[in-house]
């Protein structure tokens, strides 16, 4: 920290430990700051669009992600530099609110920030920068609410939605299987969704995986895969058209919450003691039966001797379910829960089409299959893959897929991908900055110029020359009017996003923008960073 | 001790390692170190002002309130720290205000100094000063725009203008019009007699536009932990019945330290009976009140969860203490401390109830409550930082808001009302023959700071613009007295017709704290360091380096202290 002196040359302690303090002021804080954000912005870059690249990640216990998606490699790199930090921030929060286009605006911030560096070596203060950027921010919004189409669908035309997550899944590991792995997130999505509310809740899909097979055999469970199986290996391996019991009760004797203790002194006490043991379990298994249960399902164990008991009265059952998968397998089957064996009733039930456990390959892992509910509130993406990092990185490729498919049951307008709508953005923002006069047609001009970072690093990410392929589709997008006119990514042979299908949620692009917009204005508004010097 | 003053026998008075230092340049030099903290602050000062990021222990922070930043600056230096107090003082009295009070006492000071320098008795310059802020007040007084007899739904025009005006140098200023409807939504939802800022709730969730950000006319707070069953409960309602309880509803031993014993194996089951009927006969009555929604401040347990989802009962449990207060307050229903005789008076009613997905978070959203004394604010924003910046920002501006509510003045803002001060105290000052002329002229002249660190915040030529604004306030006939600084064009305009707002009662308390915070360090001629006072605080704050750096720091500090009073 620097040391302020008074006029005999003696240092003032004004702040505790203030030796062991930096402090970087003015101009230069922006600077560093600004520096900061772009190096992370920077490892980003080459991972944006259909040819991005994975990056491999290390953490300190020795795990190893492979990754692509922006959040999850800035979440693992463990950044230490307080702005770094905020590039991180900002790129979780697109994942929390979106799912998708987490790297682009990583990518956005960066070159945000990039060009307004430029301008703060002209002099301009950083907050009329800021300020420009909220004008030109705006803009861009509102160009966005221009071109964007809407498109219908409804639980049986799903092909508007698969197109969309396709796009987002093509620059992902799954990229090869985009079409059905798009139709099994789309499907999900739309098995759990309320349409009338235009409300997905997300913890009614569960994304279960196991390593083994191949990415084809990923499928959609219309119900729950639990990773249990039956107490008893001599139990039925298949069952149709079941009746479920779901308990959280144990199979033992009920033990009061009070301390307790039972004083036995005599052998006939004892005698009956065991006597009433026995005659719980074998009043437990007959009440299951009463009740026209063919399955029980437990969030306890259950010893031995009621697991004999069990196999013995043909009672299938499965042990230890976490209580998360007990609620699912409620809403799912319509059964109740049931707390007591006293309150089993015929209609607590639940009902399930199919229960199979079915076994991977050489090993002895085994799982629950429970398809065909009633209730079709509750479903499942059952992964595979060949290794774990591959099936992780599909899990989130996923994810990303289900929170796009969600966000358009939410708001179903779109704009097109490939830089597309960027450009447009671009070329609208350019034409607002003409009309404005003073430093914020700089900024506005800056904004513009940013937004071309997208479409320049798909271009190069994809081996096309940069400079050539966005100038020839800029000058076309300004020529014919057209705002879907993006970058040739996959070598399609057309400019047109309408004929490669690569759509993207209006809502994803512009929270994209609003986020950028917001963390550079934060950025550049710091003029005076104050933490410890021994920070490394 | 260092070895000096040659031959001289040393008299040692106090404790050794303490630090005295007295008389005239002590007053300097505690002026200077003042001025070294406010020099931190002056950046952070108006539309145009920067944030400081400041990383401690505790984590980072990003902010432009002066408060916030001199409590994380963590000053130790004694005279600076009365600094950090006046701006605390200004925090809790009115909310806003916490730079421009910081400021106003540094260049009182700095005013001050030539004045001691050249052998002036602090205490004239005291009285001077006093009697000056007296002046200045009454002349803000004279000056203040009343609201009062306004009509309601001017006046909360009115106040928007103002929360606009204080939200102008954060950093949501880019939705500054939105968020001051917001503020002054949420206030006037308020009990008009209290203003309970309590019963605005603000709530942070990460993810999503500033403009996601909004308001519930109830309570609104995030999802509790729940168990297996919770998804099969209802999670919408019209106009429920909302049951608030402070009991846990769980299977569990009722009384702690009771031991059962048992001699008869065949009572077992009845003790275990006997405790479920306990559990069951509490949740029968929870139902049978009529209750939908059932809330408590302790746990409800996986069987109570999934009894009510059977029932078509919604629960939460593990509700934090002050939002189950404004539940209650919203909906009118009373804390329940037992099942037992439940009236159905103590059920509150709201219009809607609804659990919503905020960001990545859900969201038990209580709307259109009857009783409705309270609002809550649900931020979003990009990261951490952005909202707890915007948090403060919005609690400055609801400060504001209620502020002016019960003292409906105004005064223009952007530096106007100082400047008008500023010269009806220079020309007032021509009435003394004494060195008080001197000194209130000084005073007067030490308030112009604030338009002067305007201009220099933005980049502007504070000169140029400061004379420009001393021409308009010398007009003769009055009409250049609302002119302030235009950030936007580096020019001078009229800050009441630009709507540039502030509640008179800021600037009173500013000018008033200010003056009394210069005062006491201008009345300071000795500081006594007792060696102790430091050490255990430092130990506190950091790790046992930490002392020993504070040691270092603290033996230095006294050798030259020693040294200096030669």
């Amino acid at each position: 920290m620097s040391l302020a002196f008074d006029e005999y040359g003696r240092p003032f302690i004004i702040i505790r430990e203030q030796e062991r303090k930096s402090r970087v002021k003015g101009i230069e804080a922006v600077k560093a700051s600004i520096m900061a954000a772009k190096s992370v912005a920077r490892t980003l870059r080459s991972s944006l669009g259909p040819k991005g690249m994975d990056k491999m990640l290390q953490s300190p216990d020795g795990d190893v992600t492979i990754t692509n998606d922006g959040a999850t490699i800035l979440e693992m790199m463990d950044v230490e530099n307080q702005i770094g930090k905020l590039m991180v921030e900002l790129s979780k929060s697109q994942d929390h609110e979106i799912g998708d286009g987490t790297t682009g605006v990583v990518v956005l911030a960066g070159a945000l920030l990039e060009h307004a560096e430029s301008l703060l070596d002209m002099g301009m203060h950083p907050l009329r920068i800021a300020e420009g950027y909220e004008m030109a921010c705006k803009v861009a919004t509102e160009n966005l609410d221009k071109i964007k189409t809407r498109f219908e669908f409804s639980k049986e035309d799903i092909e508007p939605l698969v197109k969309t997550c396709m796009t987002t899944l093509s620059s992902k590991v799954v990229g090869r299987l985009k079409r059905p792995m798009a139709e099994i997130c789309v499907k999900a999505v739309l098995a759990v969704a309320d349409l009338e509310r235009r409300d997905v809740n997300l913890d009614l899909i569960k994304v279960e995986g196991k390593v083994g097979g191949k990415m084809e055999d990923t499928r959609l469970v219309e119900g729950i895969v639990i990773d249990k199986e039956f107490s008893h290996p001599q139990m039925p391996k298949e069952l149709k058209d079941v009746k479920v019991a779901i308990l959280t009760c144990p199979f033992e004797p009920p033990k009061p919450k009070t301390k307790h203790k039972v004083d036995i002194d005599t052998v006939e006490k004892f005698e009956a003691l065991r006597d009433a043991e026995k005659a719980y379990f074998t009043d437990m298994v007959q009440r299951c039966k009463d009740s026209g249960a063919e399955l029980v399902i437990c969030q306890w164990g259950f010893d031995d001797e009621a697991n004999h008991l069990l196999m013995h009265q043909n009672l299938p059952a499965v042990r230890w379910v976490g209580g998360v998968e007990i609620e699912l397998l409620a809403m799912a089957t319509g059964a109740r829960i049931v707390p007591r064996f006293q309150e089993l009733t015929a209609d607590k039930l639940g009902h399930a089409g199919s229960v199979t456990e079915v076994g991977f390959g050489t090993t002895k892992d085994k799982m629950l299959v429970i398809e065909g509910c009633p209730n079709l509130k509750a479903v499942t993406i059952f992964v595979r893959g060949g290794n774990r990092m591959v099936l992780d990185e599909i899990k989130r490729s996923l994810h990303d897929a289900i929170c796009v498919a969600r966000n358009l049951v939410r708001d179903n307008a779109i704009v097109y991908g490939g830089g597309a709508a960027e450009i447009s953005c671009g070329l609208a923002v350019e034409e607002a900055a003409d009309k404005v006069t003073g430093v914020e047609h700089y900024a506005m001009r800056a904004f513009a110029d940013a937004l071309q970072a997208v479409p320049l690093a798909l271009a190069e990410n994809s081996g096309l020359p940069p400079i050539e392929s966005l100038t020839a589709v800029k000058k076309r997008q300004l020529e014919e009017s057209n705002p879907y006119l993006g970058i040739d990514c996959n070598d399609v042979g057309t400019n047109d996003m309408r004929e490669q299908n690569v759509f993207e949620t209006v809502m994803g692009k512009k929270q994209q923008l609003f986020l950028a917009t917001q963390v550079c204005k934060m950025i550049l508004k710091i003029d005076d960073v104050i933490k410890p010097s021994d920070y490394e | 001790m260092m070895p000096m003053m040659g031959m001289q026998p040393q008299i040692i008075l106090l404790k050794e390692g303490t630090d005295t230092s007295q008389g005239k340049p002590q007053l300097i030099s505690n002026i200077n170190a003042c001025m070294a903290v406010v020099d931190t602050v002056r950046t952070t000062l108006g539309p145009r002002g920067m944030d400081k990021l400041i990383h401690d222990s505790r984590g980072v922070t990003i902010s432009n309130d002066g408060a916030t930043i001199m409590k994380l600056l963590d000053i130790v230096h004694p005279a600076a720290k009365s600094l950090v107090d006046v701006s605390l003082a200004q925090d809790a009295e009115v909310g806003d205000g916490t730079t421009s009070v910081v400021i106003l006492a540094g260049e009182f000071l700095k005013e001050a100094k030539p004045f001691i320098e050249e052998g002036v008795h602090p205490r004239s310059l005291i009285k001077s000063f006093r009697q000056a802020s007296v002046l200045a007040v009454e002349r803000l007084k004279e000056l203040a725009i009343s609201l009062e007899d306004k009509h309601m739904e001017e006046k909360k025009d009115l106040l928007k203008k103002c929360a606009m005006t204080t939200l102008n140098s954060k950093l949501v200023s880019g939705e500054k019009e939105f968020f001051a409807q917001m503020v002054v939504d949420a206030v006037s939802k308020l009990d008009p007699s209290t203003l309970d800022l309590k019963m605005v709730g603000i709530k942070k969730v990460q993810g999503g536009g500033l403009r996601d950000s909004f308001l519930v006319d109830g309570v609104a707070f995030k999802k509790t932990f729940s168990y297996a069953g919770f998804e099969q409960q209802p999670k919408s309602f019209n106009d429920p019945k909302i049951l608030v309880l402070n009991i846990e509803l769980e299977l569990k031993a009722e009384k702690e330290n009771a031991e059962i014993r048992l001699d008869d194996p065949a009572k077992y089951q009845s003790i275990v009976d006997a405790e479920w009927n306990i559990i069951y006969d509490k949740l029968d009555k929870c139902v049978a009140s009529g209750a939908n929604i059932v809330l408590s401040r302790l746990p409800i347990g996986d069987l109570a969860t999934q009894y009510f989802a059977d029932r078509n009962v919604f629960c939460a449990g593990r509700v934090e203490g002050n939002d189950i207060e404004r539940v209650t307050k919203a909906t009118g229903a009373k804390v329940q401390t037992t099942v037992n005789n439940l009236d159905p008076k103590a059920l509150g009613t709201c219009a809607r109830f609804e659990e919503r997905q905020v960001g990545a978070e859900r969201y038990n959203l209580f709307m259109g409550c009857p009783q409705a004394r309270t609002a809550t604010l649900v931020l979003r924003g990009g990261s951490e930082q952005f909202i707890d910046e915007a948090d403060r920002s919005l609690h400055d501006a609801i400060m504001i808001v209620r502020r002016a509510l019960k003292h409906a003045q105004v005064v223009p803002g952007g530096g106007a009302i100082e400047m008008c001060i500023a010269k009806y105290l220079s020309e007032y000052s021509l009435q003394f023959s004494n060195k008080s002329q001197l000194f209130i002229k000084a005073y007067a002249k030490a308030l112009e700071v604030i338009p002067r660190q305007l201009c220099n915040n933005a980049g502007f030529d504070a000169t140029d613009v400061l004379n420009k604004l001393r021409q308009k306030h010398a007009l003769a006939d009055g009409s250049g007295k609302n002119f302030g600084v235009d950030v936007n064009t580096g020019g001078v305009c009229d800050t009441y017709d630009a709507f540039v707002w502030e509640p008179a009662l800021v600037k009173v308390n500013a000018i008033q704290a200010a003056t009394e915070a210069a005062c006491l360090i201008l009345s300071v001629d000795e500081t006594v360091r007792n060696p102790k006072s430091e050490v255990p605080d430092a130990a506190s704050g950091a790790a046992a380096q930490a002392a020993i750096a504070g040691g270092r720091g603290r033996g230095r500090g006294g050798g030259r202290g020693r040294g200096m009073r030669r």
